[in-house]
């Protein structure tokens, strides 16, 4: 955790220009909704890849009507992480929310040579009846060219997978 | 005894108002498309909506059937409703010329609006409740004055190049002090090239203040009119129409009209009031809800998951005429105001109840608010209203539903304590309380009436697999058993699909009727008691 602190400020000041050169996950991808699972309670997500290191930042930029919300998870590619907020793209009409105080303790290894990011999480979430343990699996996998993003993910409590397509955003669009 | 007066005093003004009914038996109809294009169909049906409240201020005489994919459904299904119940025998009229062949004489002149600055369409049907005036743009003049109608006002010009907080200030300089203050009509809504004022029949009949000021703070000229107007309307006044799409939200506006003890009816396309507010229910007629259990009764949860359906939105704009509907056990939240403006739409839906269809009072009180932005000495006045509708309709639920922190229907839905604390005092013979829109985490049990809010809200268009799913996932994270799962039901969700969804879901799962459900609530609190909390997000914090 202390090293995460110590090297976020560089990360947040690395260019994406500068790490797109690094690596071909990093930059910002926006989702297809036509090939992806329904969003519920969202009207758009971009997700905001860097990397500095070990370090991974997931950068979640969402919309809602007029509303914008932004959140970082950072994770690390070698060792556990345990983040104080960390952000969840939940499906908002379900009356799940991040439990106060929760703290949630993430995983993450880069697998297949590189082009696919493994981020398993375990993660407190208030519910009716008080408090449950939401355990998530998710994989980033990059699609041939590297122009899409494919983001798998499975929860502990929910039996189908959520899948959702992303497509590389460039400058022009 | 202070019960059984009002209750008597309030029947007294159901049987005043049904004096109207047993003197007009015939009346005239008219159906539209559904072209409210500026540049189409719209200014011949604002003349319409004049003439409309003007020909039924004295006698129920016109009535408008809208084509069944219009937002309120039911004018048709009440059309026939009038005819069977009520032995209204109608003639079609086809045409504006046809009808105002029949009713020009109800109005005295036309006032001309100006189609390129949209809030004259506003000033000028404010001068029609205050100078029985037709409304007309400039293409309309012909045909009114081919029925010997003389202009009374011309809004062309008057208001160029003023802003709209400009022009509603120079309308209330010259109308407001002749306008009602037991109401006033917010006629937004659709906005552009599209507009419906389907409301504005009502509001001409009533003598209403017309506008579409915005509660939105950045639009500080436009709120502090709107304040001005809010505050001086009489104690438990209402608030009729809609905010207007292009300038604000839902929630703004009614958060701001709830800080005055005000209530909401909507929306600005409900038609047909000036008619429907002068029938009342058929001889003999008496609201039975059909209860699930006694009123006394106590159950017994059992180790599984209780889930009931609630729909609100109003029944009017629900599915009630789509297939499906007795299929599963269904609460509908209805309007109670429409008790007083609406009775023989009430009538024709309590009439067409299945059993499995059970009626909740709503929402939040006699009239759509937001309770935590209630001042607090009004509050017992409101609530006191709301027991005594929800008498005469033999509801013994209230809906209660407060969006003013919420983003649309996600975000923070919640009640403070103290405003739970003010519910629970007002209501003390309740079965109990549902809470939210989208969902919330607002939850009570105190003696025997649980305050239960929605888990889940249905999107119509969220595919029914992945609804599936979402229950499955909450059944899975709520592991105790008993597992309360309130669902709401947006308007438009087919019921036959629901039923599919309820196949999908997992563990021994039983759908309740609401009442039943909530009594299983009361027998065993697996759900924890929570209340909004200060530092839970909000997207907007109000106006004080």
């Amino acid at each position: 955790m202390t090293r995460i602190r110590r090297l976020l400020p560089l990360l947040l000041l690395l260019p994406l220009a500068a790490c797109a050169a690094t690596s071909p996950f990093e930059g910002r991808w926006r989702l297809d909704k036509a090939r992806s699972t329904a969003l519920d309670g969202w009207t758009a997500w971009d997700l905001v890849i860097q990397s500095a290191g070990s370090l991974v930042s997931l950068r979640h930029d969402m919309e809602w009507r007029s509303s914008r919300h932004s959140a970082t998870n950072t994770i690390d590619t070698t060792q556990p992480v345990t983040l104080e907020s960390f952000f969840r793209v939940e499906q908002r009409h379900m009356a799940l929310y991040p439990a106060k105080g929760g703290r949630t303790t993430a995983r993450a290894a880069w697998l297949d040579a590189g082009r696919t990011l493994r981020v398993e999480a375990d993660t407190p979430i208030e519910i009716s009846q008080g408090q449950a343990n939401m355990r998530l699996y998710l994989e980033y996998r990059l699609v041939e060219g590297d122009q899409a993003l494919v983001l798998i993910e499975l929860h502990s409590t929910r039996s189908q997978p959520l899948v959702y397509r992303f497509t590389r955003v460039t400058e022009t669009k | 005894m202070r019960r059984l007066l009002s209750l008597l005093a309030f029947s007294l003004v159901l049987l005043a108002a049904g004096r109207a009914e047993t003197a007009a038996r015939s009346a005239f109809v008219m159906r539209w498309d559904l072209d409210w294009q500026v540049a189409g169909g719209l200014p011949e049906k604002v003349l319409l909506l004049s003439l409309q409240g003007l020909a039924n201020r004295t006698a129920p005489q016109l009535y408008v059937v809208h084509p069944p994919e219009f937002q309120w459904e039911i004018t048709a299904p009440l059309f026939s409703f009038y005819e069977r119940k009520h032995g209204v025998k109608f003639t079609e009229l086809k045409t504006a010329d046809e009808a105002l062949t029949k009713f020009a004489g109800a109005a005295k002149g036309y006032v001309v609006w100006d189609p390129a600055i949209p809030a004259t369409m506003n000033v000028a049907l404010t001068i029609a409740g205050l100078e029985d005036a037709l409304v007309v743009t400039p293409a309309l003049i012909p045909l009114t004055e081919k029925h010997g109608l003389k202009p009374i006002d011309d809004l062309r010009g008057r208001y160029t190049g003023q802003s709209d907080a400009q022009i509603y200030s120079d309308a209330v300089a010259r109308y407001w002090s002749r306008c009602s203050r037991d109401s006033i009509m917010l006629l937004g809504g659709h906005a552009g090239a599209v507009r419906q004022p389907a409301v504005a029949d009502w509001g001409i009949r009533q003598k209403m203040f017309f506008h579409d000021l915005s509660a939105n703070p950045k639009h500080p000229e436009e709120l502090a009119l709107a304040q001005r107007l809010l505050g001086e309307l009489h104690p438990g006044a209402t608030v009729f129409g809609w905010h207007s799409y292009a300038k604000d939200t839902e929630e703004q506006w009614t958060t701001l009209l709830s800080g005055y003890g005000l209530k909401m009816e909507g929306l600005h396309n409900l038609p047909n009031l000036s008619f429907n507010c002068q029938f009342t229910f058929t001889p003999g007629f008496k609201f039975t809800n059909t209860p699930h259990v006694a009123r006394d009764a106590k159950l017994t949860a059992d180790k599984k998951v209780y889930l009931s359906f609630v729909q609100s939105d109003s029944i009017g704009i629900g599915v009630w005429t789509k297939p499906g509907r007795g299929k599963l056990p269904f609460a509908w939240q209805v309007t109670m105001n429409w008790t007083k403006f609406s009775p023989a739409a009430l009538e024709y839906f309590h009439e067409s109840a299945t059993p499995n269809d059970y009626f909740i009072g709503g929402l939040s009180g006699p009239g759509y608010m937001y309770p935590n932005h209630i001042p607090a000495d009004r509050f017992p006045g409101l609530m006191k209203e709301a027991r005594e509708l929800m008498a005469v309709l033999d509801e013994h639920i209230l809906e209660i539903m407060d969006n003013s922190a919420a983003d649309g229907n996600v975000g923070n839905a919640d009640l403070t304590k103290e405003t739970v604390d003010r519910y629970y005092a007002a209501f003390p013979d309740v079965i109990g309380f549902i809470n939210g829109y989208g969902p919330a985490r607002t939850r009570d049990l105190r003696d025997t009436r649980p305050m239960i809010s929605y888990d889940y809200y249905i999107d119509p268009r969220r595919p029914r697999a992945e609804v599936a799913a979402d229950l499955n996932e909450l059944i899975a994270l709520n592991a105790t058993r008993p597992y309360f799962l309130l669902v709401h039901v947006r308007e438009s969700n087919d019921v036959n699909s629901l039923i599919e969804v309820v196949k999908q879901l997992d563990g021994p799962v039983e759908v309740v009727p609401l009442d039943v459900f909530l009594k299983l609530a009361a027998s065993n609190q697996t759900y924890t008691t929570r209340y909004q909390d200060p530092a839970d997000p909000k997207h907007f914090h109000g106006y004080k």
